[in-house]
Formats: structure tokens, C-alpha cells, sequence
């Protein structure tokens, strides 16, 4: 139980920065991000989604990929601001 | 400066030359070889390409007319391999040597066809029947077939086959078999290729480019 155990350990600010930390973890999936890429991809060439659908939501989701880069980036090195 | 070089594959014997729309606006590519073995390659300015959806169509097209138009086998690398020297290429080819010569047996007369199958919106399928259909189909022609990821809720099967060239006829029919089966009216299916045999070939290449 990792995050039970850092939560009990760590004092009262840690316990904020890792929910805070779960939270963004959760928020940027790029992982999940790629995967809607990629389906999006998938439904445009199969015909489900129209050209115009498909570019508007590759564009939505190109941006939020790089947004979720940046943040896994500040994450790992430590530089996201926690506000309580 | 276009000192550095990209790469897209690696092939054994004569240099392969032509002129063509290469990656990052290069318009030849050319051979660096050491001894049979050569990396085809263009010109870049850079040793971290950024995988644009134009270049990553022109890697795959300059693969595509080497295996096909140009009846070449060659052991294809992934977008965005480039290296800093004709040197550290020829150290690659070297030091790479045996795995190359594995690959370059594996792949040799083949090609490589994908298969999805998507589930029609709001249709119910059984995937396990599909799976057990398609394997019955394919299995049997193919030489090898590899899982990809199922990453959409609609995918019901995503699937590489390496086949042997002769054998592609009997495979086009045996997907035109599984098109027209019962099902169709609940999936869609997604049939791709050839591409050149990247989901066979486990080359790595070293660190230092």
C-alpha cells in the first residue's frame, strides 16, 4: 500500500501534494490521451467520424498532450506549486 | 548543416539510390554501407526528429517502394532514427551485425498486413467468436501474427500479420471471407498494408548515435 503509507508517514503538507500529485497524475493520463488519439484515427477511417471532426479533435487532443507533458515534467521535477 | 543522417532500414547487397520526397524535406536517399550490410538513409540537420504525419507517411512510403516497387527485403527501423555521422552508422552495422542478419532472414520475401476489427456503434458482438473466426481464417496462411493494443472500447481485434509475399492472394481472400461473414452487420473491419515488417523485426540500436 504505497499511498496509504506515504500518506500516514509524511507530515500534513505531503498528504495535500500527493492527493494533489494522484489528482494531476489522473487529470494528464497521456497514456489514455495517445489511446484517443489513436481512435480517433481509427473512426475517421472507418467512416464514423467526418473529416472536419476528426482534425477538430486530433488538434483538442494534440494540445492536451503537450499540456500533460509539461505537467508530468514540472511534475518530476518537483516544480508544480501546491495551493491549499 | 545536413551532416547527420536519417535512417529507415537496413539492407543487405547492392546500395539502393532514387531520387524522392524523403523526411525532413531531404529529396534523395541513399546507402552507407559497411561490407554487404547498408543503412538506407537521407540527409537531416538533426539527430531528434519531430514525427510530423508527413514524415511519418514518407518513412513508410520509401519503405513500401523499397520492399515492393524495388523488390528489396530490408529490416526496417521506426520513425525517427538518426544518427549524428556516416561513421557511428557504419559502428552500428558492425556492432549490430548478427542481429541484423536474423532479421534480415525473418523478414526476407515477406510483408507485413494489419487487421482490425471494430465494433459498430451500439452493435453487440461476441468478441471471443470473432477472435476464434479470424484466427481460423488468417492463422493458418500467415507465417507469424502479433497482438496489438485494443486501445478504443470498439476495438474487438487488432492484429499484425508477417505472410510470405506468394501468400498474400489467399490472404486478401480469406479477409474478404470474414467481411462478408454473418457478422458484418455489427463490425467493421479494418484491413492495412503491406507495410514493411516493423511489428517482426526486434533490433535495438545502441545509445550512441
Amino acid at each position: 500500500m504505497f499511498v496509504l503509507d506515504d500518506l500516514l508517514f509524511r507530515p500534513f503538507v505531503g498528504i495535500v501534494d500527493t492527493l494533489h500529485t494522484l489528482a494531476l497524475d489522473e487529470m494528464y493520463d497521456i497514456d489514455a490521451l495517445e489511446d484517443e488519439l489513436k481512435e480517433n484515427q481509427l473512426l475517421y477511417e472507418i467512416g464514423d467520424r467526418s473529416e472536419e471532426e476528426y482534425r477538430e479533435r486530433k488538434e483538442e487532443l494534440e494540445a492536451e498532450i503537450e499540456i500533460a507533458q509539461e505537467v508530468h515534467e514540472r511534475l518530476s521535477s518537483g516544480r508544480v506549486e501546491v495551493k491549499s | 548543416m545536413t551532416s547527420h543522417r536519417y535512417v529507415y532500414g537496413v539492407v543487405d547487397g547492392d546500395p539502393v539510390e532514387f531520387e524522392t520526397d524523403a523526411v525532413a524535406g531531404a529529396d534523395r536517399v541513399y546507402t552507407i554501407s559497411h561490407r554487404r550490410l547498408g543503412a538506407v538513409v537521407s540527409d537531416i540537420d538533426t539527430t531528434d526528429p519531430e514525427e510530423t504525419d508527413e514524415d511519418a507517411q514518407r518513412h513508410d512510403d520509401i519503405l513500401r517502394e523499397i520492399m515492393i516497387d524495388r523488390d528489396r527485403a530490408i529490416v526496417p527501423m521506426q520513425f525517427g532514427m538518426a544518427f549524428e555521422s556516416d561513421r557511428t552508422i557504419k559502428n552500428v552495422l558492425r556492432g549490430a551485425r548478427p542481429a541484423f542478419r536474423r532479421a534480415m532472414n525473418d523478414v526476407e520475401g515477406r510483408i507485413e498486413l494489419g487487421l482490425k476489427v471494430v465494433r459498430n456503434e451500439d452493435a453487440e458482438v461476441d468478441d471471443d467468436a470473432i477472435e476464434e473466426a479470424v484466427a481460423e481464417e488468417l492463422e493458418s496462411i500467415a507465417a507469424q501474427s502479433v497482438p496489438n493494443g485494443l486501445f478504443s472500447d470498439r476495438l474487438v481485434l487488432n492484429r499484425s500479420y508477417l505472410i510470405e509475399r506468394e501468400d498474400r492472394e489467399a490472404f486478401d481472400e480469406a479477409i474478404a471471407r470474414l467481411e462478408e461473414a454473418d457478422s458484418h452487420d455489427e463490425v467493421t473491419v479494418r484491413y492495412t498494408g503491406p507495410f514493411a515488417p516493423y511489428s517482426f523485426v526486434d533490433v535495438e540500436i545502441g545509445a550512441q548515435r
